[in-house]
């Protein structure tokens, strides 16, 4: 195309430019760059809590029922005319002859102020009044051990009863539905608020943008291209705003787990990690997290180009 | 190559802006499209860029109608038209080499293949040694050209020019409509809009009179 008497015409100098790097169309700045990363890195952060909230609650109920699934208890209480060690040897003879049965051992008068020390307050003298007696009867595999000859069994001695934490377990696997369910309705939320806060950033960009757009339309720009351009713009914003609100819910953990370990009071440390395994995530609940931030970085790549792509229907 | 059948054209519920337009470019020709501000040239360069389609009436480009035509169909037939605006419009973060290779990156084709061609053209139009610079560093000559570079880069069949020489002195005026003229030597179908009185008469291209709605052949 070049032509001399043109050149001469404009009277241009003529010059070759090595390669270069092309500058993005969407201009990083038009985007409401730092606010939309903050937002996202937050909407990942509040996944990524609620996320290792569920897996540390799934976790902990599983742990909880096998613990619990694996012991039942025979009490036996003070009747009149019994002698309380006798029954319980032969309530602990009775249980370790059940087949499935592994051993069984009666809880001391130590181990019983302990467990009422909670309600009872610490420094008790149980010798000075009948408390029922506990035995503690531990289950090799508790699918093939007979509860019911157990029970029966434990009739021929007043005062026995069998608890096989059924009602408990029952209990805290409901406790534990429910609060998976929560938890995934917690997220639910805010996928939807992350999409509905990336939507509004989406149009605010593309109406800042309306002059790229207007040109890239007259020079030939599909929609497709246009909406591809502000797509790779947003799935960028996403994908750091995620790496930050992951970090943070790892983070998160980690100093939640610390701070249960040396802040509280030992007894309260104690609890909670009964609770919640002391707050180990475990290598599945990082996981989920490091997941939650490709997924909130193709959420709002997504739904940018669907944002954009209606825009530009509408437009058009 | 351009026919117009009866063509009117209305903005919403608003007035006919166009009214009857009925006329017929030739491949190669050049043409100067007149008219007193308000007249509507704006708009029939809307409906020969397709940008608009017309309330009434029958519009033919490359001896299709236009609209009979989906959006995809409209898009390809949009790359073979070259557009030039009065304000320019160039992307003020991109470079000039950018500005003017961009309808060639929106065709998905790499720099690699395009650069050489890119840069010749710069060279051509007298901006090769700004090619790094932004817009708002350039004159506003130098800009008018590299809207024209960017209209042309993509070898369009129609080029349209909206009031190109609206921003520049009358001696670049007379420079850029030149440079028009030599692009159309090389082929290129020209429609320039302009109501500049000085400028019509120093060319003998033939002349479309918008006036009323209604277009007028001239020469």
């Amino acid at each position: 195309m070049a032509d001399a008497a043109l050149d001469t015409a404009i009277g241009a100098p003529v010059r070759v430019q090595g390669s270069r790097r092309a500058t993005a169309i969407v201009p990083e700045r038009s985007v409401a760059g730092r606010t939309l990363v903050l937002l996202i890195a937050i909407m990942t952060f509040l996944s990524g809590v609620t996320l290792g909230g569920v897996v540390l609650v799934q976790k902990s109920a599983v742990a909880w029922s096998s613990d619990v699934g694996r012991e039942v208890t025979i009490q036996i209480r003070p009747v009149e005319g019994e002698v309380m060690d006798s029954n319980i040897r032969t309530a602990i003879a009775l249980a370790e002859a059940t087949p499935g049965v592994t051993e069984a051992h009666a809880l001391t008068l130590a181990d019983s102020e302990k467990l009422l020390e909670p309600w009872l307050g610490a420094g008790l003298d149980l010798s000075q009044i009948d408390i029922p007696r506990l035995i503690v009867v531990e289950l090799g595999d508790p699918k093939n051990v007979d509860m019911s000859m157990l029970s029966t069994n434990l009739q021929s001695i007043k005062g026995a009863s069998l608890e096989t934490h059924a009602a408990w377990r029952q209990q805290l696997n409901t406790m534990a539905g429910t609060l998976v369910v929560s938890g995934v309705l917690v997220l639910a939320l805010i996928v939807l608020a992350t999409v509905l806060a990336v939507v509004f950033a989406t149009r605010g960009t593309m109406a800042s943008n309306r002059e790229i757009v207007d040109v890239l339309h007259f020079i030939g720009a599909s929609n497709s291209f246009i909406a591809g351009e502000f797509q790779g713009r947003f799935l960028s914003l996403g994908f750091r705003g995620g790496v930050v609100g992951g970090l943070g819910a790892v983070l998160f953990f980690f100093i939640v787990a610390g701070a249960a370990g040396s802040i509280m009071p030992d007894q309260a440390s104690a609890q909670l990690g009964f609770l919640f395994g002391r707050f180990s995530l475990g290598l599945d609940g990082i996981t989920g997290i490091a997941a939650v931030v490709p997924v909130i970085a193709a959420l709002t790549a997504i739904t940018s180009r669907t944002t954009v792509r209606r825009f530009l229907t509408q437009t058009s | 190559m351009i026919d117009f059948n009866n063509v009117g054209l209305r903005y919403g519920h608003g007035p006919e802006i166009l009214r009857n337009l009925t006329f017929n470019i030739e491949p190669g020709s050049f043409h100067f499209l007149t008219g007193p501000s308000g007249s509507g040239k704006t708009s029939l360069l809307r409906l020969l860029l397709l940008s608009l389609k017309p309330t009434s009436g029958v519009v033919k480009l490359f001896g299709r109608d236009v609209s009979a035509m989906d959006q995809d169909s409209l898009l390809d037939m949009r790359r073979h038209i070259g557009i030039v605006f009065q304000e320019f419009r160039l992307l003020d973060h991109l470079t000039t080499f950018e500005n003017v290779a961009l309808p060639l990156r929106v065709r998905g084709e790499p720099e690699s293949v395009y650069r050489s061609n890119v840069t010749e053209l710069l060279e051509w139009v007298g901006l090769g040694e700004r090619m790094d610079a932004l817009p708002p560093l350039l004159s506003g000559g130098e800009k008018q050209r590299a809207a024209i570079a960017r209209a042309v880069i993509g070898r369009p069949d129609i080029l349209l020019a909206d009031e190109p020489t609206g921003n520049v002195d009358p001696e670049l005026s007379l420079r850029l409509v030149r440079l028009f003229a030599e692009l159309n030597k090389l082929g290129t179908t020209i429609i320039l809009a302009t109501h500049e009185l000085p400028l019509l008469d120093s060319f003998d291209f033939p002349r479309m009179a918008l006036r009323d709605g209604q277009v007028t052949m001239h020469g």
